[in-house]
């Protein structure tokens, strides 16, 4: 009993009733330790750290502690090596230190962690002083490889999260846009970045969202896809309930549509919220296009969406149990290409699907270079020499191909990989019970969609519940005219675009 | 609540569907039905013979042609399926023919098994071939690969230009159970090489009574239904080297059929048809291009559709087939007890039938 119910419907980590008020953490560090906050103290902490660095300027009797690979050394120099060492006497030296970007701290805890935070730690007299001088050395912004657009924007969110803010800072210039910083992991200390424009934004979101995400217990956190699993409704659920996105545009129509936005440091993956199924299938793109076009090409996605989960299936259903259903010009190729095989069908499109997603996965993880010999041994042994020898008739090949290319199509790729392994449950259904049990399958996937949330909000909307009017910019991209409405899914109370309340 | 109803429901089809697992039929695997035949033997026992289209890489041959001799068609079945390594299926059956002997003696038995059996499609057809329809299957057409699928292609083309009906299983049952109308079907014959169109077939119920001549169909099919798209050749007169001959091409046809009473158990029914087309071809004195001319050329054709349809009726009056539905009609007009206490077979041979034809030449030539 428990079994049935926890593979049907116990995916949900349900949001708790009563949601407390939402308050911002006001500081990360935690409660006051008594140790003393002594440079001795502070050098056995870091014990055995090599690249810690001590660094003395006896002129003005200072000690500054801090990690050089951590900190921008132009910067150190200039705010604080020249002053204080050009300081004459130890009234000099105060005045230096009294300068608001001196931060006077009196734990140590707070010491050890804004030195490896890429802070500077200044001795003087028995005070501490911390200066931010972070800046190490990353990645540049560059162009996004797996959304990228044709038209539109070519940047891309870096691993830095700052260099992440400052992207969406770049375009929103409102002081509506709020931050709030949180803390994640218990070794990586990780900082999320929750992002949210505050007049459009359902504040029981973001409440449910920050929750989410300070209850989160674990060690170590590498990835906004990873991150994403530890809030979602459904952990144990296929699909994926956040949507992640690389690109600063999509990121910030995402927070002016009234949602949520938690940029996670060192990855370059931005976590978004509430998400909807169908925002899964629309790219970018299809806002920079002209509107028609943006449509034909989201029907497309659709339509490769049908063609991903079915294709395969049909035809090991339709060779295996409903001969009645094939076009009498097609059966007789359709049996000659079968003759040879020795396997029933749903043997050889087990064969053929698993040996499409090893190239995939093969291309994905080799270099460039041997990737595109991967795709030359794997067009030639699969497309000729798999027919040639009989292990498969060419018409599933074209089946398995077409439904390969389409799965793609899907803007979203953690999306079309739970679309990719949905599809091996379809082939097996449809080999067992024919039509029948591809309806089963689809009937099944209907049914836990329908029961998804996404932070609490329905996962299918705005088709279930029907909200009409979000249609437009769901199965089609209405144009810009009559795309004037935020989603329903985010119950904003600023519904309007154009329209912010002051 | 909701989730034991599931619960029970996955459980429930657990149960129901393993039963299913034998229930394949993969595709290489059987052999797939194209055109059953049945012929009448001397003895009173049917001849049943299947023809099945194989893909060209089995054993060379495009097809594989099964026949038996047995009490019933289903019985048939049994026995040609030991005559091959395929499982046997008619799920993709497109023709079934009929012998004439069969024909004349009424094939329902054959038919009902087939509408019976829920893997044969209501869209198969049914033929009637004038002569042994084992002979006319066994043979191969030296131009055709495959004899089956070369009749059913032909019937395709033949139904799309109107000159034979459309005559599917469900066609056939729907007219055989209603009791105003008698159920059609096309027949053809064989030539040496060919395999030709021969007529329509007119049924007493399942017994085949009457023949509609190739030529005449098209007027068959006027009085029918409503058509688009036929074309037809008459010969206005044909006196001596001085004939008139016309093409008249792209028909549409618009029928009516009005009842009116004529004494206590008799009726009178009238046939209008409106058929419009364009002229391809004229050979004779007229000038169409004069308006007057058109007219006397309309006139001129209409009689004759009329007398040949006029020529059809009677004859059908003869036989007592009421093949297009004039019980339907009347069935329609008069009050359901008297239809119920009617005997329309014997009414329908002496009612009065006339047929009265408009024709409108649009235009003639391809251009105005």
């Amino acid at each position: 009993m428990a079994i049935w119910d926890r593979l049907l419907f116990s995916f949900s980590r349900r949001a708790e009733k009563g949601l407390r008020q939402f308050e911002l953490p006001s500081s990360l560090e935690t409660a006051k330790s008594d140790e003393p906050v002594s440079l001795a103290h502070i050098m056995e902490q870091f014990e055995d750290c090599i690249d810690v660095f001590q660094r003395s300027i006896p002129s003005a009797g200072i000690d500054i502690v801090y990690i050089p690979h951590l900190i921008d050394p132009m910067r150190f120099t200039k705010e604080i090596v020249d002053p204080l060492s050009k300081a004459q006497d130890a009234q000099d030296v105060r005045d230096v230190l009294a300068q608001s970007n001196f931060w006077h701290a009196s734990d140590s805890k707070k010491v050890v962690k804004g030195i490896l935070s890429g802070k500077a730690a200044i001795f003087h007299e028995g005070n501490v002083y911390l200066v931010i001088v972070y800046g190490p050395k990353s990645r540049g912004v560059e162009q996004s490889e797996t959304e990228s657009v044709i038209t539109g924007p070519h940047d891309s969110f870096t691993e830095s999260a700052n260099t992440n803010l400052s992207l969406v800072r770049r375009r929103v210039k409102s002081s509506h846009l709020k931050v709030v910083k949180l803390e994640v992991g218990e070794i990586t200390k990780t900082i999320v970045y929750v992002l949210y424009i505050k007049d459009i934004v359902n504040m029981e979101l973001v409440d449910e969202f920050v929750r989410r995400i300070t209850n989160i217990e674990i060690d170590a956190v590498y990835d906004g896809n990873m991150f994403t699993q530890y809030i979602d409704d459904f952990p144990n659920s296929l699909f994926p309930q956040f949507l992640i996105t690389e690109r600063p545009d999509t990121a910030v129509s995402k927070l002016v549509s009234g949602r949520i936005l938690a940029i996670v440091d060192g990855s370059p993956t931005v976590v978004s919220g509430p998400t909807g199924f169908f925002d899964f299938f629309s790219s970018a793109d299809d806002y920079y296009q002209r509107w028609s076009i943006g449509t034909a090409t989201r029907v497309l996605r659709f339509i490769a969406f049908v063609i991903t989960i079915s294709f395969t299936a049909i035809y090991v259903a339709v060779t295996t149990y409903h001969y009645e259903m094939i076009p009498e010009a097609l059966i007789l190729t359709l049996r000659e290409s079968r003759s040879k095989v020795p396997f029933p069908p749903v043997i050889e499109a087990m064969l053929m699907e698993v040996t499409i997603e090893l190239l995939r996965e093969a291309g994905a993880r080799l270099p460039t270079k041997i990737g595109q010999t991967i795709g030359i041994v794997g067009g030639i042994v699969i497309g000729q020499a798999a027919v040639q020898a009989g292990l498969t008739s060419n018409i599933l090949i074209i089946a398995v191909a077409s439904s390969a290319i389409s799965s793609f199509v899907i803007p979203s790729y953690v999306m079309s990989a739970s679309i990719r392994l949905i599809r091996f449950g379809l082939i097996v259904l449809a080999g067992i019970w024919g039509n029948f049990g591809l309806m089963l399958g689809i009937g099944f996937i209907v049914v836990h969609l329908c029961g998804l949330t996404s932070l609490g909000t329905s996962y299918l909307s705005p088709f279930a519940p029907t909200k009409w009017s979000d249609w437009k910019d769901v199965f089609i991209r209405g144009p810009f005219s009559i795309l004037t409405s935020r989603p329903n899914q985010v119950r904003t109370n600023n519904e309007e675009k154009a329209k912010m309340r002051k | 609540m909701f989730k034991t109803q599931y619960r029970c429901l996955l459980i429930g089809l657990l149960a129901v569907l393993t039963g299913c697992g034998s229930d394949q039929r993969i595709l290489e695997k059987i052999g797939l039905t194209h055109t059953t035949c049945f012929d009448l033997m001397p003895e009173g026992k049917l001849r049943v013979t299947n023809s099945i289209p194989l893909s060209t890489g089995e054993g060379r041959r495009p097809r594989e042609v099964l026949t038996t001799i047995s009490d019933s068609s289903k019985g048939a079945k049994v026995d040609l399926s030991r005559q091959t390594q395929l499982t046997l299926v008619s799920g993709q059956m497109r023709n079934i023919l009929f012998g004439w002997t069969l024909a004349e003696r009424g094939f329902w038995d054959d038919i009902d098994t087939l509408v019976r059996d829920p893997s044969v499609s209501p869209r198969v057809k049914v033929t009637v071939v004038n002569g042994e329809a084992h002979s006319l299957i066994i043979r191969n057409y030296s131009n055709y690969l495959r004899t089956a699928k070369y009749i059913d292609h032909l019937l395709e083309s033949e139904i799309k230009i109107q000159t034979i009906p459309k005559v599917t299983l469900y066609d056939f049952t729907r007219d055989y159970y209603d009791d105003g109308i008698d159920p059609v079907a096309p027949i053809i014959n064989e030539l040496t090489d060919h395999v030709k169109v021969d007529g329509i077939a007119l049924f007493q119920d399942d017994r085949l009574r009457m023949k509609v001549d190739v030529n005449e169909s098209v007027y068959f099919a006027m009085m029918r239904d409503d058509f688009k798209m036929a074309s037809l050749p008459i010969v206005l007169s044909g006196e001596k080297e001085k004939k008139e001959l016309v093409l008249f091409d792209s028909l549409i046809n618009k029928r009516r059929i009005r009842v009116a009473r004529a004494g206590s158990h008799s009726f009178r029914v009238d046939i209008q048809l409106k058929v419009s087309g364009v002229i391809l071809e004229y050979m004779g004195d007229l000038k169409i291009s004069k308006e007057e001319d058109k007219h006397k050329l309309e006139e001129k054709i209409a009689a004759k559709i009329t007398q040949h349809a006029e020529a059809i009726l009677k004859r059908m009056q003869q036989k007592n087939v009421d093949s297009l539905g004039l019980g339907n009609v009347v069935k329609s007009s008069v009050p359901y007890k008297e239809w119920k206490n009617m005997n329309w077979r014997e009414v329908y041979p002496d009612i009065e039938i006339h047929c009265a034809t408009q024709v409108k030449i649009k235009h003639y030539g391809k251009q105005k």
